[in-house]
């Protein structure tokens, strides 16, 4: 099993060298260049209700084993983009590849045992549990009317102890802090054990401790197991810290990619954000705005 | 041993994840609708055109004669020629059970078809007849009974048959792309108001007052006359559903997450809404057929329940398999013997009850409007 995996992924890599020489795309700090877990083609991505495409992207890469994060104003269609890579939303062309096969080719409980979503908005039962919502984690896992076995429950166990839910196992969903909320649906999206994971915006609204909590946890999962992680973050300065690669979008397109040093100046706050701010490293990026707007 | 200990503790932990789910909020609640309807049986074998008293009904329920005898039984669920019984033993066995009975199955089904619907509509004002059922079969109801009176002998058949078209036609309206919990209720408002019409201005061509009275019993829903044969008919199809639904309590719950959660889990989500509703649908449809349409169980009983077990449908679809007879028979004994010797149609009954019961959970939960 590992072995035919690590053939594969050596296969991707030549293919994402062409690629990356091609357009010079995926290339990272170093200078080397990386597979892609997961690539957009040629997306247009519109909905029902809307004339034009709201997304228009070339190509977009998530590169294997880093953590990817997508930055933009609001309306810049960072958040459809992460439907249609999620299956979410499925593109009027172009197409998606996951680990180079197109995810329209994977089964819908085949795909979630891969790839995890988090979505920005989600709703639950208030007397619901939170060891019960991560149990749901394990659905693509599951057949029909199978019940938990040991696998499941050990997946479980993993996702509450990484989440830092622990303490609030019991509780109901309704009862809980916002933030207490948000690690308890991250601890449901990581009992899903996939090897790739995307967050719509995880930490708005919560508290700067919250927030914290979150991408600390997303961190942990990245280094220990290489978790294949894009996510959608608000905060450019943070999303610069914490993030490997950066992916700056404007108006339904990909203005600017690579790693956070290179995406984040001066020139893109203005051109992408409209603000006129300085941008320091010392060595984590500061960003000060020059005058009130 | 202290090897051992790790997977005797997690073997113990999924042991717990299967029972337990069974807490002292739904034993209560299946306790005291046993207790219900096993006090609503009582009265129903009682009283009635041939008075016993209650020792003596109790004697013919547990007569030796009809429990242990296999041969019994069978002609019970089967069909056949009665052997020799006592009068009382008959009158209990053959007449006043079997009405119990199919109260039992009625209420089962309508409860857990209605606590389907509400978590595949999304929607707390869901009923057994949202997508259009009850319309659909009190139409075909009508049609055979003015129009192919030929048909008769078939009407429960024929009833059940319309619910389902009426299904079907609902989710081809709703249809494009997919459907959406709010496109179902529109197309099912939609079939169900035409369907309706259609019904009502059937009636316009009745002469005959007895069509009427039956034409009315069926659309609201009776008990009258029922038999071991309603029992025959029903029974299978019941099983069915209320095993499909225990089996599908974690789709139920995951679907309770909202579609986009469901969806990046893994679940097909139109095939799994589509196949509930067929289950949901065949409940009804079974309890169509031996009862008519009794409004008002599938609605109230689910809340009824959910307030009591919350809203984990494991806990729910077990709490409605108890909590829907209960109401079922209990509305029953007040159909059969309030205004005796007229019996009322049990549906005229669930509506007067449940409908305040309804007002209630309304005043008094501030959450009401959460599925």
């Amino acid at each position: 099993m590992s072995n035919q995996q690590s053939g594969d992924s050596q296969q991707m890599v030549q293919h994402g060298e062409t690629d990356a020489n091609a357009d010079g795309r995926a290339s990272v700090e170093d200078g080397s260049t990386r597979e892609s877990a997961l690539t957009g083609d040629a997306l247009e991505l519109s909905y029902p209700t809307s004339e034009e495409p709201v997304v228009e992207c070339e190509r977009i890469d998530i590169p294997r084993g880093e953590i990817t994060a997508l930055v933009g104003p609001n309306g810049s269609g960072k958040s459809t983009l992460l439907k249609s890579l999620a299956k979410q939303l499925s593109p009027d062309t172009g197409n998606v590849y996951l680990d180079g096969k197109s995810i329209s080719e994977y089964d819908d409980k085949a795909f979630a045992r891969e790839l995890g979503m988090l979505s920005q908005q989600h709703d639950s039962p208030t007397s619901l549990t939170v060891e019960d919502l991560v149990y749901h984690g394990r659905y693509p896992h599951r057949s029909f009317f199978e019940q938990v076995n040991d696998d499941d429950h050990q997946a479980v166990e993993r996702a509450i102890d990484l989440a830092g839910v622990e303490h609030i196992r019991d509780k109901q969903i309704g009862n809980l802090s916002g933030g207490q909320s948000q690690l308890a649906w991250i601890a449901m999206v990581l009992a899903q054990d996939t090897d790739v994971l995307l967050l719509d915006e995880p930490t708005t609204y919560l508290d700067l401790h919250h927030q914290l909590r979150v991408l600390e946890t997303v961190r942990q999962l990245n280094e220990e197991r290489g978790v294949t992680v894009a996510v959608v973050l608000h905060d450019i300065a943070q999303a610069a810290r914490f993030a490997d690669y950066l992916v700056a979008m404007q108006d339904g397109e990909l203005y600017d990619w690579g790693p956070p040093r290179e995406v984040v100046t001066e020139e893109l706050l203005a051109d992408v954000f409209r603000v006129e701010a300085a941008v320091n490293y010392t060595p984590d990026p500061e960003i000060v705005p020059k005058h009130s707007l | 041993m202290s090897g051992t200990t790790p997977t005797e503790q997690s073997s113990g932990s999924v042991l717990n994840r299967l029972f337990g789910w069974i807490d002292g909020s739904l034993l209560s609640l299946c306790l005291a609708s046993l207790v219900v309807v096993v006090a609503g049986g009582l009265v129903q074998v009682s009283f009635g055109a041939f008075s016993m008293t209650i020792g003596e009904a109790w004697r013919a329920v547990f007569d030796p004669a009809v429990i242990f005898d296999p041969q019994v039984w069978q002609v019970f669920l089967l069909g056949g020629e009665l052997p020799e019984l006592g009068r009382q033993t008959l009158i209990v066995w053959n007449i006043r059970l079997p009405r119990v009975f199919v109260a039992v199955l009625v209420g089962a089904n309508l409860a857990i078809s209605g606590a389907i619907f509400q978590a595949v509509t999304r929607n707390e004002l869901a009923s057994p007849f949202i997508l259009g059922v009850s319309s659909g079969a009190g139409l075909l109801i009508l049609l055979t009974l003015v129009v192919f009176s030929g048909l008769a002998a078939y009407l429960p058949l024929l009833a059940a048959l319309g619910g389902m078209f009426a299904f079907v036609l609902v989710y081809l309206i709703a249809w494009k792309n997919g459907t959406s919990p709010v496109r179902l209720v529109l197309a099912g408002v939609i079939v169900g108001t035409v369907f309706q019409s259609l019904q009502t201005g059937l009636f316009f061509f009745v002469d005959d007052i007895g069509v009427v009275q039956s034409a009315i019993a069926w659309t609201t829903g009776s008990l009258t006359g029922t038999d071991w044969e309603q029992v025959r008919m029903a029974l299978p199809w019941s099983i069915i559903a209320v095993g499909l639904a225990l089996g599908s309590s974690r789709q139920l719950n995951v679907l309770l997450l909202g579609e986009q959660t469901a969806r990046s889990l893994g679940m097909s989500i139109e095939k799994v809404r589509f196949a509930l509703s067929g289950v949901a649908v065949l409940a009804a449809a079974a309890s169509i057929a031996v009862a008519g349409i009794v409004g008002f169980v599938g609605l109230v009983v689910p809340h009824l329940v959910r307030n009591v077990v919350g809203s984990d449908y494991k806990r729910l679809v077990v709490g409605c398999l108890f909590a829907g007879p209960a109401l079922m028979v209990a509305a029953d004994v007040g159909a059969r013997l309030a205004l005796n010797p007229i019996q009322l149609p049990v549906g005229v009954v669930t509506g007067l009850v449940g409908g305040p019961y309804f007002l209630y959970l309304m005043r008094k939960q501030q959450n009401i409007g959460e599925v």
